[in-house]
């Protein structure tokens, strides 16, 4: 396959940036999104420019580390999917495709296709955790969980943090990244201690980030790789509600 | 959390944009209950009677003052909410999703939102001004005289311009409605698979499509009874 690419091209935070087109030309089916963009950055090395810069780290679809904005879609056309198993397979002979950095004001691009996400570990260390007594490690059976319960927790903690449901939200809205920590740790009992405090202090953390606010379009449950649901968000309001009006 | 931590935070301003938004479907339900006595055939006794008592009653008075507030709460606080979305995402996507991942009416609530606020403009300057401060006819029924608001509209819908622009104004409001209730539902926190189905079908049928129809179908045939 030939395809033609058109990157994003920034130097640092401060470089105003621009689309670079490039044509990449035995691009094989089988490749992966990441794989092609190796290929065009031995090229590029081996002509002596500079490689695109992108996030990558497992390749296995959890680390939640690749972010590429492809053709106006977070994560490329496919349904849970994260760039890193996104193949060639989607695209046809003589394709344009548009990547871009996930934008917001919250995620900063810091080099090409790079932002930071730091603004995600914030909100995690403004409640996103649970206490936990020193000593011995408790039977996990010690606790009964509702299997219902247990599943919609686990379901909440698939989210890997990338960052797609901010990319796809019109408003940058951190919503669903949000509301599935909150959630999966209001499930279960172990995370009932600090519930209250937990939904006021992510939320109020969110918003100082400088995330907009949901509008509740669904655009990130369809983008999000993890299938997260925006169920999560709703259960975040009434943690917050619950909050605001009895604590 | 204090009150006011609470209500500064973008959740607390969604709960006040959605309550405020939810007492407004409550009046549209009150308001096109009242409008459909525009198309009994009594000349309009039905109607004025109606308009004069929630002209009148100190209650309907008070509440129709706090609905004005209402209205201003709920802009103020979508503006400021719109606004700092916009903020948000600084540099924008070369290349948009369209409607892949949302629907077209979802994102554009704003522009609804403001294409309904130019219309109640209009629409009150119409009939609110003309009830209120204007020099209108009246009518005497079992020896009660009241502003005949009737004839005002009858005789506003002869123009064609004017049954137009209500149209508009009520695609506007359909629109609104079918993501402004759905969505409104979510952020108080009912997402739930027993009753999500219904509260679809609520916003849809009832807010979307019959409440907007019926509003839309009183200028409509008081312009084909008038030129027929």
């Amino acid at each position: 396959m030939k395809l033609t690419l058109k990157v994003w091209r920034q130097k640092n935070k401060q470089d105003k940036g621009q689309f670079e087109t490039y044509q990449v030309s035995d691009v094989s089916k089988d490749m992966s999104f990441l794989e092609m963009f190796d290929v065009l950055n031995e090229r590029l090395i081996n002509e002596g420019k500079e490689p695109i810069a992108f996030d990558h780290d497992c390749r296995e679809g959890i680390c939640g580390m690749c972010s590429m904005y492809i053709n106006g879609r977070a994560h490329g056309p496919w349904d849970q999917t994260t760039t890193c198993q996104l193949h060639m397979r989607a695209y046809n002979d003589g394709d344009t495709i548009v990547v871009e950095p996930w934008r917001a004001s919250a995620f900063p691009v810091i080099k090409d296709l790079t932002v930071d996400r730091n603004a995600f570990d914030r909100i995690i260390q403004a409640g996103g955790y649970i206490s936990v007594n020193t000593g011995n490690a408790v039977d996990a059976n010690a606790i009964p969980i509702e299997k219902h319960d247990a599943d919609l927790a686990f379901a909440a903690a698939a989210c890997i943090g990338c960052g797609a449901c901010v990319a796809a939200c019109k408003n940058s809205s951190a919503m669903l990244f949000t509301s599935a920590k909150v959630s999966q740790l209001a499930l279960l009992p172990q995370g009932h201690p600090e519930r209250a405090t937990r939904a006021a202090d992510m939320v109020m953390q969110m918003d100082k980030e400088g995330f907009g606010s949901c509008t509740n379009t669904g655009a990130c449950e369809a983008e999000c790789p993890k299938g997260i649901s925006i169920s999560n968000i709703a259960r975040m309001n009434r943690e917050l509600f619950s909050a605001g009006f009895t604590k | 959390m204090k009150w006011s931590q609470f209500f500064s935070t973008s959740i607390g301003k969604k709960l006040l944009v959605g309550a405020t938004g939810f007492f407004l479907c409550t009046f549209l339900i009150v308001h096109l209950a009242g409008n459909l006595s525009l198309m009994k055939q009594d000349g309009g006794e039905a109607f004025n009677l109606y308009a004069d008592f929630m002209g009148h009653n100190p209650l309907i008075q008070t509440l129709a003052w706090g609905l004005k507030v209402v209205i201003l709460i709920h802009a103020f606080l979508a503006i400021q909410l719109t606004i700092r979305n916009q903020a948000a995402r600084p540099v924008k996507y070369a290349v948009k999703p369209g409607n892949s991942t949302s629907s077209w009416y979802s994102r554009q609530m704003a522009v609804m939102g403001s294409i309904l606020f130019i219309f109640l403009v209009i629409h009150l300057a119409n009939f609110w001004w003309a009830m209120h401060y204007g020099d209108i006819p009246s009518s005497t029924y079992n020896g009660k005289q009241v502003g005949d608001l009737y004839t005002v509209v009858w005789t506003a819908f002869e123009n064609i311009g004017l049954v137009v622009l209500y149209i508009a104004g009520m695609i506007a409001l359909s629109f609104h409605l079918i993501h402004g209730f759905k969505s409104a539902m979510q952020t108080f926190g009912f997402n739930h698979p027993k009753y999500n189905g219904m509260i679809n079908f609520v916003g849809l049928w009832l807010f979307g499509i019959v409440i907007p129809v019926l509003f839309a179908v009183i200028p409509v045939y008081i312009y084909y009874k008038q030129i027929a």
